[in-house]
């Protein structure tokens, strides 16, 4: 079964969705028949992404309910919430939370348990205006997390979400909301998982942040698809007054995979921090697109995005900065760094800046892209490293410093364990 | 045969021949030390003698142990029992010295990952830390730290002893390892090598200035000058540099040491 408008109704009525979400899903899906597959050659944003060998025809438009997900041992955490395909998510979370106002449910029990709060932002950020596949996501997700923390609540522990694909040749496109009110403090993890390396997908694995004024909110996202997967995703992240975001995203799925990040610095005195991992093996290919967009006063951002790539991996980066004509003193920084790992291995980068007030403090930028650092292989080995592992400690240490920002030890051992098989 | 033997080396880099034609020959127990002015060909020496890429070998041998260890890997070489101690030690972000050092002694224990019962543990790790950072005035914080990174350039220098200390080689090659220091430094650094110097430690001590001599005394003085040994004797060959510089091999007029050491 293709993408069509009864797949759209069928799968909102498995979800038990309110009308007003099936009518935005369908308005979504309609936004989809009427664009096409973006043009590579012509559209900007789409310059240098390879699209050859997409068929969106084949796949199903979702994973039929087949099982729940596996269980897991996540310690030390606030909260969880697991899905499989489309199959009902099996949330746990601290009842002490839940006291204190905090709301972390399935997407669609959320649209029909708190619709206001849901209808206000869901899809303001990531719109399905923005290109086909935005539109198939925001028409077929296929599930996900909404999360609402309260004005002034701080949450020590992780809230963490793991949706797993299920299965070949569907689309599964899980996504999530989360809303941190005025000085709230939490840290929101998605893990993006499929149970077979090997199997063909397309999938997204979107979310839309929203920080109110004074809020502090550490997002991490996993992407760790199989190697078969198409991924376009979007993060969007809505900045306002004086609040603070700690953004990290981690790439190791994928045939293609496309991640947009955006950081819209609204409100005055917001700051940024967005870092970046992604590791390529065999054929894959990553496309990062990423805004720094200062529209208030006195905002800063610092992004960093670091890759290393091996085999024939291709990695594209590109990076906007903008700074807005109300962004007066600013101050943004932007850095991608890439480490080839063979000879056919390639990335590209590309800085664009967009400065329409120049009364700012700093706006930096620089990208590199090579080999690991000959001096530094002739070091170690000149103390009896061999060269793999000599070779993997450089690897590892290059990554470091995007590595130890993940704040949740199980993801941080997951994607430890997923590079050191990988780099070897 | 001596136990280390440099037979007839000539070198290029980058297409320059820079040596042309060095033979030496160290026994352990021996310390030597080899003087030149700038560019004469030392840190040439050193580095292709612990086969850094850079540097092309285009005739001669160096037996040590058995084997002309111009053919093997920097990696190899430290496995057979040569250290070389950097003149610019790199900065290597991302790896902290712990897990350096760890590395690199686990390495030499011969654990490749697998039989756990061959790795260092963290209490005799800890205990030849100890012992060998107190000599070189070190403080622990440097562990935690990234290799180099942030250190001062005698921090640095300490940094390549410590290596030195817990690597334990039969062959040390020390290039230049006082530049750079001041008096206090010499002595920490000067103190731990000759704690290690005995019948199974075999040093060439590369250096632009008599001083450090005073505190690690060489059994022999070599003098390097273009990609050449023009002179070698016993220690009292370095008070002779000292008082005379490179004046008889050098043509612009040389540079006292003492100019030297104040660029
Ligand atoms: N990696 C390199 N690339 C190009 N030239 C080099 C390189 N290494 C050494 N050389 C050249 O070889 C010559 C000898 O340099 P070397 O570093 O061996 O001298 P040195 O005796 O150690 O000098 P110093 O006392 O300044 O440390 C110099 O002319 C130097 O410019
Ligand atoms: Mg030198």
């Amino acid at each position: 079964m293709a993408f069509s408008r009864s797949a759209v109704e069928e799968l909102s009525a498995l979800h038990g969705e309110p009308d007003w979400l099936r009518a935005r899903r369908l308005t979504s899906f309609g936004i989809y028949e009427g664009l096409a597959v973006p043009d590579t050659k012509r559209q900007e944003d789409w310059r240098q992404v390879d699209l050859k060998g997409l068929d969106l025809e084949a796949y199903a438009p979702f994973q039929q309910p087949n099982g729940r997900a596996p269980l897991g041992t996540l310690e030390n955490v606030g909260a969880t919430l697991r899905q499989r395909g489309t199959s009902p998510a099996v949330v746990s979370i601290a009842p002490e939370l839940t006291q204190r106002g905090v709301i972390f449910m399935p997407l669609a029990e959320a649209a029909r348990a708190h619709p206001e709060l849901v209808q206000r932002y869901l899809f303001t950020g990531v719109k399905p205006e923005q290109d086909k596949f935005a539109a198939l996501h925001g028409a077929l997700f296929s599930g996900g997390t909404f999360l609402y923390v309260p004005d002034g609540v701080t949450i020590d522990e992780p809230l963490v979400s793991q949706f797993w694909s299920a299965g070949s040749g569907a689309a599964v496109l899980p996504h999530s909301l989360v809303i941190g009110g005025k000085g709230s403090r939490f840290q929101y993890v998605d893990e993006f998982l499929s149970g077979d390396r090997q199997e063909a997908a397309l999938a997204s694995g979107s979310a839309e942040v929203f920080l109110e004024e004074g809020a502090n909110v550490g997002y991490v996202a996993l992407q760790h698809w199989s190697i078969k997967t198409w991924q376009f995703a979007n993060q969007r992240f809505q900045l306002g007054r004086d609040s603070h975001l700690n953004a990290v995203t981690i790439a190791l799925g994928g045939q293609m995979a496309r991640l947009r990040v955006e950081a819209i610095l609204q409100g005055p005195g917001s700051s940024a921090d967005l870092k970046g991992l992604f590791f390529g093996t065999g054929d894959q290919a990553f496309d990062f697109r990423t805004l720094q967009d200062h529209v208030g006063p006195h905002t800063t951002s610092d992004l960093l995005f670091k890759g290393a790539l091996r085999d024939r991996a291709k990695s594209v980066y590109v990076g906007v900065v903008r700074v807005e004509p109300e962004a007066r003193g600013s101050s943004s920084n932007q850095a991608n760094r890439n480490l080839l790992l063979s000879e056919k291995a390639k990335a590209t980068s590309e800085p664009i800046l967009e400065i329409l007030n120049n009364d700012i403090l700093r706006c930096s930028h620089g990208a590199t892209v090579g080999p690991v650092d000959p001096e530094h292989l002739f070091y170690l080995e000149s103390r009896g490293i061999p060269h793999p592992v000599a070779e993997r400690m450089l690897v590892q240490g290059f990554l470091g410093e995007v590595l130890d920002r993940i704040t949740v030890p199980q993801v941080r051992e997951a994607v430890d364990q997923e590079l050191a098989a990988r780099i070897d | 045969m001596a136990d280390f033997e440099i037979k007839d080396l000539r070198v290029s880099v980058e297409g320059r021949e820079i040596l042309k034609g060095v033979s030496l020959s160290v026994n352990k127990g021996e310390v030597h030390a080899v003087m030149g002015p700038n560019g004469s060909g030392k840190s040439t020496l050193s580095h292709t003698l612990m086969g850094h890429p850079n540097y092309k070998v285009i005739s001669g041998q160096v037996l040590f142990k058995g084997k002309n260890i111009l053919a093997l890997q920097p990696e190899e070489r430290a496995k057979l029992g040569m250290f070389l101690a950097l003149q610019y030690p790199v900065v290597v972000p991302g790896i902290t010295m712990s897990n350096f050092l760890r590395t690199a002694i686990n390495a030499k224990r011969g654990y490749d990952g697998k039989d756990k019962s061959k790795a260092i543990n963290v209490k005799e790790f800890r205990a030849l830390l100890r012992d060998e950072m107190s000599v070189l005035r070190m403080d622990d914080s440097f562990l935690s730290r990234y290799v180099n990174e942030g250190f001062s350039g005698g921090e640095k220098k300490r940094a390549e002893i410590l290596q030195m200390a817990v690597l334990k080689p039969e062959i040390a090659i020390l290039d230049e390892t006082d530049s750079g220091l001041d008096i206090d430094s010499i002595k920490f650094v000067s103190d731990a090598v000759n704690r290690m110097r005995g019948p199974e430690l075999g040093v060439l001590i590369i250096t632009h200035y008599t001083r450090v001599l005073k505190f690690i005394k060489p059994d022999y003085v070599h003098v390097l000058v273009n990609g050449e040994f023009v002179r070698s004797g016993g220690p009292e060959l370095a008070d002779w540099l000292e008082a005379k510089g490179y004046s008889e091999w050098v043509k612009e007029p040389a540079k006292a040491p003492a100019a030297l050491e104040a660029k």
